[in-house]
């Protein structure tokens, strides 16, 4: 079974230049360039839709303000132990 | 106060610190983030956050703020800068501070916005129209996007000249850390400024010169003013004393040849680096001294060859000087610096075989 997503993208096509900083610098390499151009002649970058640690990597280096946004995604709860519930919270 | 800063931001915070609470401009990659910790940060200190609607508009902005004597920046990258060309040489003739930063990506035209130092000319030699010259400085990591911003802005008021800090989309996009003090923010008086004040009406700032002897008057006194700021250069040195190749580069690519003088003398190669940090004033001087027991200097640049001119000129022909350059933002390894040192090397062990006769 896939592990649980930690993270989520979205590049904003409009703003992405297609330098590919983002794809070069993401750990788990979970962004590509796209085969398709933007409206502005790019091919922009592409979350594949798995990997991503939410780690930001990818926010940090990319040079145009606004063109990726990092979701970090909350954890399941974890399930209380059984007999230890103060544990556990604490 | 340590953090981990983008080059494009620490400039920002640089020019905080200098005192400067007007920043007019206009996005563009790779330097977008110049304006977006602007508009984040100025305010926050009570200045002026101002995003024009070009950037002829922009820097005629500086140019009025400047008139009124405010520590004002603009920053840019290459399209941009082309623009601005003219209100520089007009800065330039009305004798006014400011600071402009530009973050060089790819060029002509569109170019790409990866890494270039392809903008030296353009910052270095003028770019306008007229005769002067931009107070030029060239930062090699976050830490100095900070520190030379703030010496650009000292110079600046000091000549009253534009100063230009010449970074490039490497330095600008990244992350180092940064060490921050609070500084207290040394300016001049500028009882030249046009504040709109009864005591300052009788100042004029203006460009116009019509009277040719006026005019040449005029320039004379800049002349002097630029002889005069020849005592400001700075350079850095690595490993020159012993020097048979000499490397010299400036910004991002100094970092580079850095590791290749280490892999250099790791093997026992003789090699050494001369890194200006003024471009203009460049260090002739520190250069001729540095060369003088080389057999050779190599000048790498991210650009088709533009610095070696000024390396050429200050050498005037007393060491071979060679070129080797990369551009559309491709940035060479160590490696690829230090393999191009040892072709070099043998190639200057061959001469001197062919001319002992051995």
């Amino acid at each position: 079974m896939a592990a649980q997503a930690r993270g989520d993208i979205a590049v904003n096509v409009d703003e992405c230049k297609g330098c590919g900083l983002c794809v070069e610098s993401c750990p788990p390499k979970g962004l590509e360039l796209s085969p398709d151009l933007s409206a502005y002649g790019v091919h922009p970058a592409h979350y594949k839709g798995e990997g991503c640690t939410g780690c930001g990597i990818c926010f940090y280096c990319c040079p145009e303000p606004g063109a990726i946004t990092v979701y970090r995604l909350a954890p399941p709860p974890k399930p209380a132990a059984q007999g230890d519930g103060h544990a556990a919270t604490l | 106060m340590r953090q981990l800063c983008k080059g494009n931001v620490a400039i920002v915070k640089g020019a905080i610190l200098a005192g400067c609470r007007s920043f007019y401009g206009y996005p563009i990659t790779p330097a977008s983030e110049i304006a977006e910790a602007a508009a984040l940060y100025i305010p926050q200190v009570g200045g002026t956050f101002l995003q024009a609607e070009s950037e002829v508009a922009a820097i005629n902005m500086v140019y009025g703020a400047a008139a009124s004597g405010a520590r004002v920046m603009t920053a840019s990258s290459g399209p941009g800068l082309s623009l601005m060309q003219e209100g520089m040489s007009y800065i330039a003739g009305a004798e006014l501070p400011c600071v402009i930063v530009d973050v060089v990506r790819g060029g002509p035209g569109l170019g790409n916005i990866a890494p270039e130092q392809s903008d030296y000319f353009a910052m270095v030699k003028g770019g306008g129209h007229g005769n002067y010259h931009n107070l030029v400085l060239a930062p090699a990591s976050v830490q100095e996007m900070a520190d030379l911003t703030v010496a650009a802005f000292e110079l600046a008021d000091k000549y009253r000249n534009p100063a230009v800090v010449l970074a490039d989309g490497f330095i600008g996009q990244m992350m180092e850390p940064l060490d921050l003090e609070y500084r207290e923010v040394i300016a001049p008086a500028k009882p030249w400024a046009v504040k709109g004040t009864v005591e300052t009406r009788k100042n004029l700032v203006s460009s116009i010169f019509l009277e040719p002897d006026e005019l040449e008057a005029h320039q004379r006194h800049l002349e002097a003013k630029y002889k005069q700021a020849q005592q400001e250069t700075r350079w850095e040195l690595y490993d020159t004393e012993d020097a048979d190749i000499l490397l010299v580069g400036y910004g991002i690519t100094s970092r580079i040849l850095r590791s290749a003088v280490q892999a250099a003398r790791a093997e026992g190669q003789l090699v050494g680096l001369f890194r200006p940090i003024t471009l203009w004033p460049f260090p002739s001087q520190a250069l001729r001294k540095a060369a003088a027991g080389a057999r050779q200097v190599l000048v790498v640049e991210l650009s088709n060859g533009q610095m070696v001119e000024d390396v050429r000129l200050a050498l005037n022909g007393r060491v071979p000087v060679e070129f080797y350059g990369r551009t559309g933002g491709n940035v060479p390894s160590g490696e690829e610096i230090h393999s191009e040192v040892l072709a070099r090397m043998a190639k200057l062990e061959r001469e001197t075989l062919t001319r002992t006769g051995r």
